[in-house]
Order: C-alpha cells, then sequence, then structure tokens
C-alpha cells in the first residue's frame, strides 16, 4: 500500500502538480487503508465496470488495477508485433531476391510453351490436378484464406479437379469444404525460402500419381507490389498437349525425352509459384505486423488517457471525502 | 536414345538432383556450403484416401523407394 502511494506521489510530482498534493495523496492513501474490510466487498460487485461512477470510491481503485495490467499486457503484445514485423522485413529483401531469380526458370520455361503454342487438351472426361501453393504459417493476413477461397470458386465452376496441397495452412482450410478431392498434401515449407529441390520433390511425387491428369494447374499468389496479390494460375502441360501443340515440331525434340521435358518444366514452374508465394507471405507478414502494432499503440494511447482519468478521479473522490470528514468533525 | 537413369527407374528431376548435388559436393569448401544449403529439402507429405489424411512421411525417402520399385519393376 505504501509503495504505491509514494509511486502515485512521484507520478503526480513529474506532471508538475503542486507539492502539498502529493503529502495529501500519501495521507489520503493512509485514511482509506483502515476502510479497506468495508470496501473490498464493493470491489467485487462492481469490478466489471470499466469507468466506476466517482461515489464508489473503491470500484474506481480496482478499475485502476485493472487498467494498469490490460495496458501492460497491450504493451507486450505491442513489443512482440514489433519484432515480428523486424524480421519479416528483413526477410524479405531476401525473398523477393529469390523471387527474382526463380522467375527467370518459371519465364524460360514458359517461353519454349508459348513458342510451340501449347493449349491444353479440352478432354472432358479427364480429371484436372490443381497444385496449391500456400504454406505452414499463420499470421500473415489473409493471403491463405485468399487462395483457399479462389480454390472453391474454381471447383464450383470445374468440380472435376483433384488436389494436391502445399502447406499446413491451405489444408486444415480446404480438407473442411474438399477433403474428398485432396490426393495429396505437402509440409514442412515455409520455414525458409523453397530450394529447387522442394519443387523438384514436389514434382516427382506429383508425376507418380497413378490419375493420368489432362493437365495441371499450379495455383500460387503472384506479387504484384508490397501490399498486393493475386492469386494465379499457371499450367503445366501433359505430354499429349505438348506432343499436340502446332508448332511443336520446331525443337525437334524426341518422343523419348517428351517425359523429362514435362517433369522439367512442372519442376519450374513449382520453383516460380513456391518463391513468388513465399515472397508474398512475408510481405503480406509484414504488412499484418504493421497494422497490428499500429493498432496496439493506439490502444496503449486510449487506455493511458482513461488510466489518467481514472486515477484523477479517485484522488478527487478521496479529497471531497477528507474535506467532508474534517468539516464534520470540526462541528 | 536410351538413358542409363531412366532404366534404373529414376526421373529426370531426380536425376537433375543427383547430378546437381555432386556438383556442390565438388566445389571449394567455402561456396560448397552455401550452395548446399540450396539443395536441401525436408519436406513431409501425406496421401489422402477419400477425404481421409493418411500418415506423414518424409518425401524424400517415400520418393527414394518409389523409384527403387520402378527400377526392380523395369528389370523384370
Amino acid at each position: 500500500m505504501r509503495v504505491f502511494a509514494t509511486s502515485m506521489a512521484v507520478s503526480a510530482g513529474r506532471k508538475g502538480e503542486v507539492g502539498w498534493v502529493d503529502l495529501l495523496i500519501i495521507i489520503v492513501m493512509m485514511l482509506s487503508r483502515t476502510a479497506r474490510p468495508a470496501f473490498r466487498a464493493c470491489v467485487v460487485v462492481a469490478s466489471s465496470r470499466p469507468v466506476a461512477s466517482p461515489v464508489a470510491n473503491a470500484a474506481n481503485y480496482a478499475t485502476l488495477r485493472e487498467i494498469e495490467g490490460r495496458l501492460k499486457s497491450i504493451r507486450n503484445i505491442e513489443k512482440i508485433t514489433k519484432t515480428m514485423k523486424i524480421v519479416a522485413s528483413t526477410k524479405l529483401t531476401r525473398a523477393q531476391r529469390a523471387m527474382n531469380d526463380s522467375r527467370a526458370y518459371g519465364e524460360t520455361s514458359k517461353t519454349v510453351f508459348d513458342e510451340a503454342e501449347t493449349k491444353p487438351t479440352e478432354a472432358e472426361d479427364k480429371k484436372q490436378l490443381l497444385v496449391v501453393c500456400s504454406s505452414d504459417k499463420g499470421l500473415c493476413g489473409g493471403i491463405h484464406s485468399g487462395l483457399s477461397r479462389r480454390v472453391r470458386a474454381m471447383l464450383n465452376e470445374q468440380p472435376n479437379v483433384d488436389l494436391a496441397i502445399v502447406g499446413e495452412k491451405c489444408k486444415g482450410q480446404l480438407s473442411r469444404s474438399n477433403g474428398r478431392q485432396i490426393v495429396l498434401s505437402f509440409a514442412g515449407l515455409g520455414k525458409d525460402i523453397p530450394t529447387f529441390a522442394d519443387a523438384q520433390a514436389i514434382a516427382d511425387q506429383v508425376s507418380l500419381l497413378p490419375t493420368d491428369y489432362s493437365s495441371i494447374k499450379v495455383l500460387y499468389n503472384k506479387f504484384i507490389n508490397a501490399t498486393s496479390y493475386e492469386p494465379t494460375t499457371v499450367e503445366a502441360f501433359s505430354e499429349e498437349a505438348v506432343a499436340e501443340s502446332p508448332n511443336f515440331a520446331a525443337f525437334e525434340i524426341d518422343d523419348e525425352v517428351l517425359k523429362n521435358l514435362t517433369e522439367y518444366a512442372l519442376a519450374n514452374t513449382l520453383y516460380w509459384a513456391l518463391a513468388e508465394g513465399h515472397a508474398c507471405e512475408i510481405s503480406a507478414r509484414r504488412n499484418a505486423m504493421d497494422n497490428a502494432s499500429k493498432n496496439a499503440g493506439d490502444m496503449i494511447n486510449k487506455f493511458q488517457i482513461l488510466f489518467n482519468r481514472t486515477r484523477q478521479a479517485v484522488i478527487t473522490g478521496e479529497l471531497v471525502e477528507i474535506i467532508t470528514g474534517a468539516a464534520a468533525s470540526e462541528q | 536414345m536410351a538413358f542409363a537413369w531412366k532404366a534404373a527407374g529414376i526421373t529426370y528431376n531426380r536425376y537433375l538432383a543427383v547430378a546437381s548435388r555432386a556438383v556442390r559436393r565438388s566445389l571449394k569448401e567455402d561456396k560448397r556450403l552455401q550452395a548446399e544449403r540450396r539443395g536441401e529439402m525436408d519436406l513431409r507429405f501425406a496421401k489422402w484416401e477419400s477425404g481421409r489424411q493418411g500418415e506423414n512421411k518424409s518425401l524424400a525417402s517415400a520418393n527414394e523407394a518409389a523409384m527403387a520399385e520402378a527400377a526392380s519393376g523395369g528389370q523384370q
């Protein structure tokens, strides 16, 4: 109690109030200590109220402690989100460099098919495969749910699609709504920048699937700028689609090598999609943490003002008590 | 054109991974450490059967097993 009183006095003194006010406060505190048990009963009743009326003094005191605790916890949260933001910012430059590097892989492999004018085969009876590139970690705004929403929209248009999901987040969301269509799921991604070995291993496992798919689509978040992303699909063509393309003869590819080309193209596309998705995720996390820190700062300001007001109300209330008490004893 | 690695049941991606690993290992010490980080792969995967997730397995060992199976199937 006394410790609290002196700390109050110090804080009051810091704000440049007159010295005798501090003294009075200490006296008030000591006085109110004698009347504690009676007050405690009121505390229980009134503690749920955010701002207590000046009549119930003890209730004021309780909310003061409450506000102080809440303020402290918000400050801690702000510290955490700020640190996470800094971590994401430092990771972002590396992720963006990896994304730009990986774009070369994807675009080179895309040029081949553009030149060959490859079109996806329009076989109605064959299934398609959709590879969704999300990651294992959350706390990065709505980029995973954006992907999931896009997948659901695509499945509504075209139900004859199997899903292969990279990353725990989209797996969790899609297994609830479209669990039956999932054939493969991958985990362990998102700790670091995706490597080409990751993409190769996924491509191998996908090509080992028993079903013969008419086309493989890769869905990922396209990085437009630091604040906006868009779920985009890129096509990885099947062997027949490549063989049927009009300008295919210009490349003079043997039939035997064709399978290698499609496998390699799938790995290239996956690598591109994974790296770009990773850059989006990091930048989204940075933004999300930036917003969270800002909100925490706003809340701290609000609670600080509330705290000061309540403190002043408590002091005023107790002063009134003393004065009335003194006036009564004089008579 | 027949490839020895194709006969061994290895896919093109696996062939590339093995080749690149060999190149990385033959680099000088400081460059090798940097390069080997690019070749790391530590994914897990699960197969799904009618809406249920199967067992979580290491992707690297599963790929190797599948290729070994393909190799023995090709020889018979």
